[in-house]
């Protein structure tokens, strides 16, 4: 030590490396450059974004892309989600629109498609629009759930590919038919569990989960999506579409025809709008399907008269997986927003918080203090440094660096998604109608969705757990 | 109180976006209908807030900012147009009004025709604070309208206001500008309809950069201006700025706590209709004492 200190010179000889403990690898690691300490997840990223960046110009940019003629089937909130999303998709021309909400949907969605230099005709009926509009590849369906599976098997039956919004039907009866169909015609069906393709998920399912297995053996999962309450859906008056159109199409009257989700017959509910989503995240993270669910469920607070479906809704699913047996609890009520939604897998050696929403969750990775360490996975990028480093000893033969008390790890998941939340998921659609990729969510997955999620009003009903068999999932 | 008075009918509906609060008051028989017209408008706010803000992975304006020189991105058109009239008031304003505080507005190309916004250097990032609350009250009274509902006045954060027509029985929305210092009190009593405010001032503590120096602002404590609000209003990034008289006067309060008195007479009398009202305070001096002046009309 003293030869050292009056040589000046570090441990491990004049101009020699130096050797780094792990304080100061993960420190410096963490202001490396991209390419270095994320190269993995930079290099995902900068693919993912550079096969988007063509996506910024118009179609004539891009003539090497073969043009795919589409129609958006259902122009209310979500169907104007996916038109955002689709119009950064480069090759996607809009043949025709169709809603039967023709003084108002229909027609401002048309309007703003044509201001992205699109042509589409306007159509109420979609039959009408199937027998005219011959050159369509594909239909995109945003309809309310009651109507998926007719007009998914009606498309695909006119030989269209389809994306339909989950839930994929509000029955199970309406979910089979729609995997039959596309079995039958050979046509692409994508059900629009969009987390599926998105690349911050797809990261955790591949390498944090697959590969890295950071969490180590997960017992229990726990997620959410809480909302605020909100007034019933209007209508501007003057909008108002006739009696006798809303009963065609089996709506009783225009309050119910803006707020389907909460009735019986057409919607299923806030478990099912929201949480279909999340519950297909638990299937697909775990790797099975549940076994069994019990759940518990009530109108607690909205006016049963325009409310059919439980405002709150809280569910434990058991998972036989092959790793073992885990509880999974979800919880959705619609009196109160605080904390959003995610989804939180707990592992016994760490935790992944994760959400669609990156602004309220980043994906936040913590480890066990006795869990193996996860340098490895900084260093091939999988995971950010650690805001903070725990304090190790500096030298050998010590036990502690004595410091002020410091935090347990923290990290975060290091991919990004820059791009609207659907259009990964439409992308990969769009793919698939090319050749040039597979369905990330076929009809059989979004099937199995349907079986787990639809379970949760059976169950609240029953006020029982209600098992699953293998052959529930199975079409 | 006389439940016959109109003014008894003018309903309160608050919402959270954009880190500040949204209200919308509005006079209508229809309780109900009232409530479910602003939820539309808060919905429509909300979205906004997914594109236009820049503490989103994948708003359209972080996109925008991630854009290296040659790149290009496509936007929704409400982006587009918030970008082509922030343009536009950097050039009115002389740089004071920058929503890339000093980065280089200039290198944005903002291509109407295919919907995208382009960048000819790297490094340039956009924060659209100053103009943002301003233009989605421009478009919530859009969406009031037509929903039928003209008796209404909405605000984002108190900071960006329009007065659309006045509450039956009333000749216009009462309001009041006061001094920002401590207590507040009341500078000026309004009564405005058909007409946009927009409010910028030191009062949280925080402070102003003037984007053309880079030097925090001295000597103003606080602005206002003042736009009639158009007849009719066109739709889209081709209506021009005009038809946004929130955005404007939400980018016009903020250029006025920079721009000196001269600049701010000049601004009002090339624009005519264009009103402004500073609290100057040139010499750092007693804030009690500072001045409160008027210009335009």
């Amino acid at each position: 030590m003293a030869a050292e200190n009056e040589h000046g010179k570090p441990p491990g000889g004049a101009g020699g490396p130096r050797k780094l403990d792990r304080r100061e690898v993960l420190a410096g690691l963490s202001t490396v450059p991209a390419l270095g300490l994320f190269g993995y997840a930079w290099q995902k990223q900068r693919h993912y974004q550079r096969a988007r960046a063509d996506a910024a110009v118009t179609p004539a940019a891009t003539g090497d892309v073969q043009e795919i003629n589409v129609a958006l089937l259902g122009a209310g909130a979500q169907g104007q989600v996916l038109v955002d999303a689709m119009l950064r998709i480069p090759g996607l021309r809009f043949r025709a629109v169709c809603d039967v909400w023709a003084e108002y949907n229909l027609r401002r969605v048309v309007n703003s498609l044509t201001r992205f230099g699109h042509e589409p005709n306007g159509y109420e009926d979609y039959r009408e629009m199937l027998d005219k509009e011959s050159e369509l590849d594909a239909v995109v369906i945003a309809t309310p759930d009651f109507w998926h599976a007719q007009h998914t098997v009606d498309c695909l039956k006119a030989g269209k590919h389809v994306y339909c919004e989950k839930e994929m039907s509000n029955t199970l009866e309406g979910a089979r038919r729609m995997v039959l169909a596309a079995r039958e015609t050979g046509k692409l069906l994508q059900i629009g569990h969009q987390r599926r393709s998105n690349p911050r998920y797809l990261h955790c399912y591949d390498k944090l989960l697959g590969e890295a297995k950071l969490l180590g053996r997960i017992v229990t999962v726990n997620g959410q999506w809480n909302r605020a309450v909100a007034p019933d859906l209007g209508a501007p008056s003057r909008y108002a579409i006739p009696e006798a159109r809303l009963r065609h199409y089996g709506f009783k009257d225009m309050a119910q025809f803006r707020n389907w989700r909460w009735y019986r017959g057409l919607g299923g509910g806030p478990i099912v709008d929201l949480g279909s989503h999340q519950i297909d995240i638990y299937t697909w993270f775990l790797g099975a399907n549940p076994s069994g669910v019990m759940a518990s469920g009530g109108l607690l607070y909205h006016d049963p008269a325009t409310h059919e479906w439980y405002d709150t809704v809280m569910a434990v699913y058991d998972y036989d997986t092959p790793a073992g047996p885990v509880k999974a609890y979800y919880q959705t009520q619609t009196t109160n927003g605080s904390q959003g939604y995610f989804e939180n897998f707990m592992g016994d050696q760490g935790t992944l918080l994760i959400s669609e929403s990156e602004v309220n969750y980043a994906g936040q990775l913590y480890r066990d203090p006795n869990a193996p360490a996860w340098d490895r996975w900084i260093q091939e990028g999988y995971i950010t440094a650690p805001r903070i480093q725990e304090a190790r000893a500096l030298e050998d033969g010590a036990v502690a660096d004595v410091r002020e008390s410091v935090s347990p790890d923290q990290h975060t998941v290091p991919v990004v998604l820059r791009d609207p939340y659907h259009q990964p998921h439409l992308q990969n659609f769009f793919d698939a109608v090319r050749g040039t990729g597979t369905l990330n969510c076929p009809p059989e997955v979004g099937y199995e969705s349907a079986v787990s999620v639809l379970k949760v009003n059976d169950a609240i009903e029953a006020k029982s757990r209600l098992a699953f068999t293998a052959d529930d999932f199975h079409v | 109180m006389d439940p016959q008075r109109p003014v008894d009918q003018v309903r309160r509906f608050s919402h959270e976006a954009m880190a500040t609060i949204f209200e919308v008051h509005a006079w209508h028989p229809d309780a109900r209908y009232a409530a479910q017209a602003a939820q539309a408008a808060f919905d429509l706010v909300d979205r906004l807030e997914h594109d236009l803000s820049r503490f989103r992975a994948n708003s359209d304006i972080t996109r925008v900012n991630h854009l290296a020189a040659g790149e290009r991105t496509r936007v929704a058109p409400s982006t587009l147009e918030c970008l082509v009239i922030a343009r536009h008031l950097f050039h009115l304003t002389g740089g004071a009004f920058d929503v890339s505080l000093g980065t280089g507005l200039l290198s944005l190309a903002c291509e109407v025709e295919d919907m995208t916004v382009g960048m000819t250097r790297t490094g340039v990032r956009v924060d659209l604070g100053g103009i943002g609350k301003g233009y989605a009250v421009d478009l919530m009274s859009g969406v009031l309208e037509e929903w039928g509902l003209t008796h209404v006045l909405v605000h984002g954060g108190f900071s960006s206001v329009l007065a659309l027509s006045a509450p039956p029985g009333l000749d216009g929305w009462p309001l009041t500008f006061s001094h920002p210092g401590a207590p507040p009190r009341v500078l000026a009593r309004l009564s405005v309809k058909q007409l946009a405010l927009g409010a910028s001032g030191l009062r949280k503590g925080d402070h102003i950069v003037d984007p053309r120096t880079g030097e925090p602002v001295r000597g103003r404590l606080a602005a206002w201006a003042a736009v009639p609000r158009p007849a009719s209003a066109d739709e889209g990034p081709r209506a021009g700025p005009r038809q946004r008289p929130t955005a404007i006067t939400d980018a016009l309060a903020t250029a006025c706590m920079l721009l000196s008195v001269d600049e701010i007479q000049g601004l009002c009398a090339q624009n005519p209709g264009l009103e402004a009202w500073i609290v100057a305070n040139p010499d750092g001096g007693a804030i009690g004492n500072a001045q409160m002046l008027h210009f335009g009309r």
